[in-house]
């Protein structure tokens, strides 16, 4: 079986759970998951309109709550009580299913995404693939999404949204491929744990080969998600809203919370895969540097009776580096989240023909390309990263030399 | 579940495939049809490999079925598109040029 | 538990999809009849402890196939005409009564055979103990790049070739 979120409940809490308590502890663990992912999205949309009102010179959502924090229910509730509209010429079964077809590809995703290494629900030992192939429904979604509008709109969007969905997963497989070579394997925790702590071991400093293919992916998961300068599906000077206008209240709720956790995924994996993902620096992810630190402090030694008091440390300097662990994974995710932002308010829109020139005779051949060198580069320099070449080559000649 | 469950999914998608190929006079729909008797095929390999050898080599041959279907949908549709660019139709009983 | 759990819903999704791709009357669902057919498919590998092959139908199908069908659907899907270019009055393009009496009967009557044929692999055999889950990545790599190496490598001309010709039958001329 594959490492999960419940084997690592075992560990860490010390009996084994038997097949019912496993299974509800997975099921709140999902739901709490689920949860927390659609707050993000949610924020998601606050910080959108926060950032480009910093961007513009403008002050943005300050009505609702602290400094306007709670706009997000209120754009909730007003999802919710709004009318739920369907086109009389719409074609109704696969009008109401394609909003759910994008939440079941974003939110399917989210099985394998590795907050820390003991908060990923599973650890597929295909993970990277996985998600690779969970995640094309939302091309399908937004495809069916303009087609069931039955609006000329609707219906480019559609073309658009899924011929460029489907055009840029080639550059991104190609990327994500430099890092699985690298690491030599496609679940999540093997990608995470062949980097260290500190930048020097992140895969985006390894070669320059991955330096390069990081930036192909974040601009090939832009793509992939729609967002600017490649939001030509949803281009709003051209096609009113693209796949999504005709959709009203919690239908295009959907579609919206959908594309902001897909971006928040997306940004998680490129954190993952080349920034060193949850891993945190001087080992104090694992937990036992930590439990160490806890026991030699004085005052806690006198606090807590020492009978019986190491397995409380080693719970509670694991629960900290959990927590460090999932500090780090959010910190880099939530930058690259930020990047997003930032580009979307900052680039104009590509045409349609710019758009796909830029995948197929730019992205795609830098990629392959990408990938051959990463390959050579593992074959010839045994797998060491530019760090270890010229730490070691310089430890030979303060050891060798006068 | 044993072998039996797994052979009879694909018989079932291997009757559909038929059917689909037979009753549809759309080339697209053919096409469908085609890719589940391919699938019908890949199940049946995955199946025999996890109940009677665990040798692998029956998922490498699902695989490169697959890779076939894929190759085979591109292809097809390409001709279908160049069919429907000479003929404003992608009905099965147009393409008759080759009988004349 | 779990495992049943997944394998009868994946039966369900693959029957009651292929089932629909059979019976409906429009392109565009049965399309969609088929992605749900080949996801529970996909979820039937999974039972089988195919992970790798699971994960590839995925990606091969509901990322590439489906759409590239749906893309075929929308760039053909003018025309209606429901006489040929002799005048005379054609079937419907998905298919009428008579069409689809035909077709259940020739699919079964292939199935049949084959069922005939294949009775003896069907029953006979005694199935052996089955092993537990492992990972099959790994192992399939290795086949690949070692036992299959020469399927691998044409694999790989057979798809740059479907590629290029894809590619040039389908590219607009003039004329």
């Amino acid at each position: 079986m594959n490492p999960t979120f419940v084997t690592y409940l075992e560990q860490f809490l010390g009996y084994p759970a038997t097949n019912l308590m496993a299974a509800v502890f997975f099921l709140v663990a999902v739901s709490i998951l689920v949860g927390v992912m659609a707050t993000i999205g949610g924020l998601g949309t606050y910080a959108e309109r926060k950032i480009s009102a910093d961007i513009q010179a403008r002050i943005g959502p300050n009505r609702v709550g602290p400094f306007g924090l709670l706009q997000m229910l209120a754009d909730g509730v007003k999802m919710i009580l709004k009318e739920d509209i369907i086109p009389s010429k719409a074609d109704k079964l696969i009008f109401i299913l394609a909003p759910m077809m994008a939440m079941f590809g974003v939110f399917a995703t989210l099985a394998v995404l590795p907050f820390s290494s003991g908060l990923t629900l599973t650890d597929l030992n295909i993970g990277v693939f996985y998600v690779l192939g969970v995640g094309s429904f939302v091309g399908v979604a937004i495809f069916l999404g303009g087609y069931a509008s039955n609006s000329k709109w609707s219906m480019l969007g559609g073309m658009r949204g899924a011929s460029q969905i489907i055009s840029y997963e080639i550059p991104v497989t190609l990327s994500i491929l430099v890092a699985v070579t690298m690491a030599g394997g496609l679940s999540f925790s093997t990608l995470v744990e062949a980097q260290t702590g500190l930048p020097h071991g992140w895969y985006l400093f390894h070669n320059p080969f991955s330096f390069i293919a990081f930036f192909v992916l974040f601009i090939g998961a832009l793509a992939e998600t729609n967002r600017a300068p490649f939001d030509l599906p949803e281009a709003e000077s051209e096609l009113v809203s693209g796949y999504h206008t005709e959709y009203t209240g919690m239908r295009f709720g959907f579609f919206a919370l959908a594309e902001y956790v897909e971006v928040f995924v997306v940004c998680g994996i490129a954190a993952a895969l080349f920034l060193g993902g949850y891993k945190v620096p001087f080992d104090l992810g694992n937990g036992e540097v930590l439990s160490n630190a806890l026991m030699n402090i004085p005052f806690l030694k006198m606090v807590v009776p020492m009978t019986n008091g190491t397995p409380i440390f080693k719970l509670l300097g694991s629960g900290l580096g959990q927590l460090l662990q999932l500090g780090s994974f959010f910190t880099k995710t939530l930058a690259l989240y930020y990047v997003v932002i930032w580009i979307r308010w900052t680039l104009p829109r590509l045409r349609v023909d710019t758009l796909m020139t830029l995948c197929w005779k730019y992205l795609t051949p830098i990629a392959l390309f990408n990938l051959l060198g990463a390959a050579t580069w593992m074959v010839v320099f045994h797998g060491k990263s530019i760090y270890q070449i010229i730490f070691e080559s310089g430890a030979a000649q303060a050891v060798g030399g006068h | 579940m044993s072998l039996f469950w797994y052979l009879s999914v694909s018989f079932v998608l291997f009757f559909c495939g038929i059917a689909v190929m037979i009753a549809r006079k759309n080339i697209i729909a053919i096409l469908l049809g085609i890719e589940l008797i391919l699938n019908a095929a890949a199940l049946n390999f995955a199946a025999y490999t996890r109940f009677l050898n665990q040798n692998l080599d029956g998922h490498i041959m699902s695989l490169f079925i697959i890779i076939i279907a894929a190759a085979e949908a591109a292809v097809g549709l390409a001709i279908v598109i160049r069919f429907y660019q000479i003929r404003e139709s992608i009905h099965i009983d147009d393409a008759t040029q080759l009988q004349h | 538990m779990f495992d049943k759990l997944l394998f009868f819903s994946s039966f369900l999704l693959t029957i009651s999809g292929a089932a629909m791709v059979l019976g409906s009357k429009d392109l565009v669902r049965a399309c969609i009849a088929l992605l749900a057919c080949l996801f529970g498919v996909a979820g039937l590998y999974a039972t089988l402890n195919a992970d790798f092959l699971a994960a590839t139908q995925l990606v091969v199908y509901a990322g590439g196939v489906v759409i590239l069908m749906l893309f075929a659907i929308m760039l053909t899907g003018g025309s209606n005409n429901a006489v040929n270019r002799f005048g005379i009055n054609k079937v419907p393009s998905m298919g009428d009564g008579k069409t689809l009496a035909f077709g259940i009967l020739s699919g079964a009557v292939a199935t049949l055979t084959i069922f005939k044929i294949t009775k003896n692999v069907f029953i006979d055999y005694n199935l052996q103990e089955i092993p537990g889950y492992s990972s099959t990545v790994e192992q399939i790599g290795q086949l690949l790049v070692t036992n299959h190496v020469l399927a691998f490598e044409i694999s790989s001309i057979l798809l740059l070739g479907a590629l290029i010709g894809a590619a040039v039958i389908a590219r607009p001329r003039k004329s």
